[in-house]
């Protein structure tokens, strides 16, 4: 009964670990380049980034399928430049779970990048140090915690992702079929025992989650 | 001034009654039924004031679970036998009411630019990446899919390339899109968007797709989901379902 | 080496205007602005630093145009070869002593603790060897001053900017560090700017003495 859901687990962790990835490198970025300063236009940029997170998951599919489908902007490009369609595929999982989980470390990431002392970052240029290296040496250090703390939250979203799942990736066993989808197909199917089982492994896949959390969280480097 | 008193009054409960007659009836009724049943709907209530028809359309099993749990439904129309016959069963229908009252032909779509295939053992070459096919654990029109596959030997060579859909109406909309080469869908959903999909073949399938209706076991409304039953079977009904492409059953 | 101050900023917020008209040269080992706080001083620091620019005009030090608003001439902050020692130290707090001090000679993305040998001797004469792994969080005030300031010198500064350096100390531990700065000052020949409001230190200092009231020059 268990082994059912390690295919559907392994999937689940594989798709949200990248996709966490993703969306940390692209959200970092981003809230480097929105920066400090709380004009009109970073804060109406950062408002539309933010929007996959308000958006419901299917209406976030739906556009991802449109705008990555066969005749869409990215997928027409990908299709023509590389052969590939991310329709269907595991890294058509990877995608919708990074664009809904990316807000939340983009939010992390532009107030931690904004609680460093700007102090700090402007001794680190007195003593030589390029843009590039400041924020490598004074400013990620110091901000990566608020960061974590958002790629967690982001890493439980992509896990529990499914509506924007469902319409890129569909429901292929043992290729697309996420954790969240398995059980809501064996529901439908009528197959409770097989659901219930999935249940079980995923509350204790969150629970594993949230002790590794608030150990990550509380270990101290320094006072 | 308690004559008028007392007649008001009485108007009042006259008016309560005849509001405490007319009924929201919820049917739940198979995805390839939408626009069918939303035009049954609209007839009915118009020869019906009062009476409100709240579609919900889904896969049939998943409209079965639902009902077995609980759910409000008045009305169940099922796209297979298989399927009324579990609700049987569990008891979730009056097995009284229960009546035929359509059939339908299972079709292979393709793309509108898409060259259709010759045959049948087509599909299983490499221009179709993907097929999309309802989930045969969860959907009628997949698993009279399947059945036809089995037969013709074809459903393990093609697992590969399977797309499972959470409903008749998604295979479709898989194929319209063009994310997937080819589908399984009813005669019906092809009509719905023809401009998008082309009809390559008919597939006989050795079930026949014949869609079954019963008023719920558990309804609260039973008059008047007795009353859309009977509706559906009907002249006018009949004649809907004939427009978008339903046979007798 | 000559140092020639030319400058005008004008600050706003929400209730208030700052100017800053800052207009002075110095050929003197230590240069001393004094004056009480808000007075433009700090402003005056970062400017010459590079972490604040001028509305309009000029900064040279030792004949090297640094900013020259007609020529449109900036020299970002990390190519002014000038150490900053900050009111409250600005160490960073992730990093080791060691670590703190090296900033400067260690490029990449990677903070790493390795130092060279005049960096090593500065830390020997300041007493900061035998606290190379310790945080700032472990240190004292005075330490901390201690450290800010090896750090400075060890980017190999042609000039040290230091914008009140005592004021978080007790007054004889001042008098102490005050001394060993003006050491520090003569053995590494690196001309200073210091800011201050304490009287005692214009004193000790010597030097050209830069008055500032209200963001201007006062005679």
């Amino acid at each position: 009964m268990l082994s059912d859901a390690i295919v559907p687990l392994l999937l689940t962790l594989k798709v949200a670990s990248l996709a966490t990835l993703l969306a940390s490198i692209v959200g970092i970025a981003l809230g480097k380049l929105l920066g400090r300063r709380r004009t009109f236009t970073r804060d109406v940029a950062e408002s539309l980034l933010t929007l996959p997170l308000v958006l419901p998951p299917t209406v976030l599919g739906y556009y991802l399928l449109v705008v990555l489908g066969q005749n869409g902007v990215i997928g027409t490009w990908l299709t023509s430049w590389f052969g590939i369609s991310l329709i269907f595929t595991w890294q058509g999982a990877v995608v919708a779970a990074a664009v809904a989980a990316f807000p939340l470390i983009l939010r992390a990431a532009r107030a931690s990048f904004s609680d460093v002392d700007a102090q700090l970052e402007n001794a680190a240029r007195s003593l030589g140090a390029s843009e590039t290296e400041v924020f490598f040496r004074v400013t990620l250090p110091l901000a990566w915690r608020g960061i974590l703390a958002g790629a967690l939250l982001a890493f439980a979203r992509a896990m529990g992702e499914f509506g924007a799942t469902l319409m890129v990736a569909g429901s292929l066993p043992g290729r697309t079929q996420t954790l969240s989808l398995a059980i809501y197909d064996a529901v439908m199917a009528g197959d409770d025992a097989r659901a219930a089982s999935m249940v079980i492994i995923s509350l204790i896949t969150a629970v594993v989650l949230l002790i590794v959390a608030a150990q990550l969280l509380q270990r101290r480097r320094h006072a | 001034m308690r004559r008028m008193n007392r007649l008001f009054l009485a108007a009042l409960i006259g008016a309560a009654s005849l509001h405490a007659c007319a009924a929201d009836v919820i049917v739940s009724a198979a995805a390839s039924l939408s626009n069918s049943f939303n035009d049954i709907g609209k007839l009915y209530e118009a020869k019906h004031p009062g009476d409100k028809i709240v579609a919900n359309f889904a896969a049939s099993d998943v409209l079965l679970k639902q009902i077995e749990q609980g759910a409000p439904a008045d009305v169940f129309a099922s796209a297979d036998e298989q399927t009324m016959d579990r609700a049987a069963q569990s008891n979730a229908i009056d097995k009284s009411t229960r009546k035929d009252f359509a059939a339908n032909t299972l079709v292979l779509i393709v793309g509108a630019n898409a060259k259709p295939p010759a045959k049948l053992d087509d599909i299983a070459g490499g221009d179709y990446t993907h097929i999309a096919i309802g989930n045969p654990d969860s959907v009628p029109a997949g698993r009279y899919a399947k059945e036809a596959l089995m037969s013709a030997k074809l459903w393990d060579k093609i697992q590969p390339q399977i797309v499972p859909a959470q409903n008749v109406r998604q295979a479709l909309d898989y194929v319209a899109r063009g994310e997937a080469q080819a589908g399984f869908v009813y005669a019906t959903d092809a009509e719905t968007q023809k401009d998008k999909v082309h009809v390559a073949m008919t597939v006989p399938t050795s079930t026949p797709v014949r869609y079954p209706i019963a008023v719920t076991a558990k309804s609260q409304h039973a008059a008047a989901a007795k009353a859309f039953v009977d509706f559906v079977n009907s002249a006018e009904g009949q004649a809907v379902l004939k427009k978008y492409g339903f046979s007798a059953p | 080496m000559r140092i020639a101050v030319d400058i005008e900023k004008t600050l706003r917020d929400a209730s208030r205007e700052f100017h800053l008209r800052m207009r002075f040269e110095s050929d003197a080992d230590v240069t001393v602005l004094y004056g009480e706080s808000g007075a433009g001083k700090s402003l005056t620091m970062l400017a010459i630093a590079g972490l604040l620019r001028p509305d309009k005009g000029s900064i040279a030090v030792s004949d090297r145009m640094l900013f020259d608003s007609a020529h449109r001439i900036d020299v970002r902050a990390r190519h002014r070869r000038i150490g900053l020692v900050f009111q409250d130290y600005a160490l960073f707090p992730h990093l080791t002593v060691v670590q703190n001090i090296a900033f400067a000679q260690n490029r990449g993305w990677f903070n790493r603790g390795s130092v060279d040998a005049d960096a090593r001797a500065v830390m020997a004469s300041m007493q900061l060897d035998a606290l190379a792994d310790a945080y700032p969080s472990d240190l004292s005030g005075g330490q901390r001053q201690r450290v800010a300031l090896a750090r400075a010198l060890a980017s190999r500064p042609q000039l040290l900017l230091l914008d009140e350096p005592f004021s978080a100390l007790d007054s004889e531990l001042r008098g102490r560090l005050r001394d060993e700065l003006i050491q520090t000052q003569r053995s590494a020949g690196i001309p200073m700017i210091v800011i201050t409001h304490n009287a005692d230190d214009v004193a000790a200092f010597g030097g050209k003495v830069v008055r500032v009231r209200d963001g201007r020059v006062a005679d």
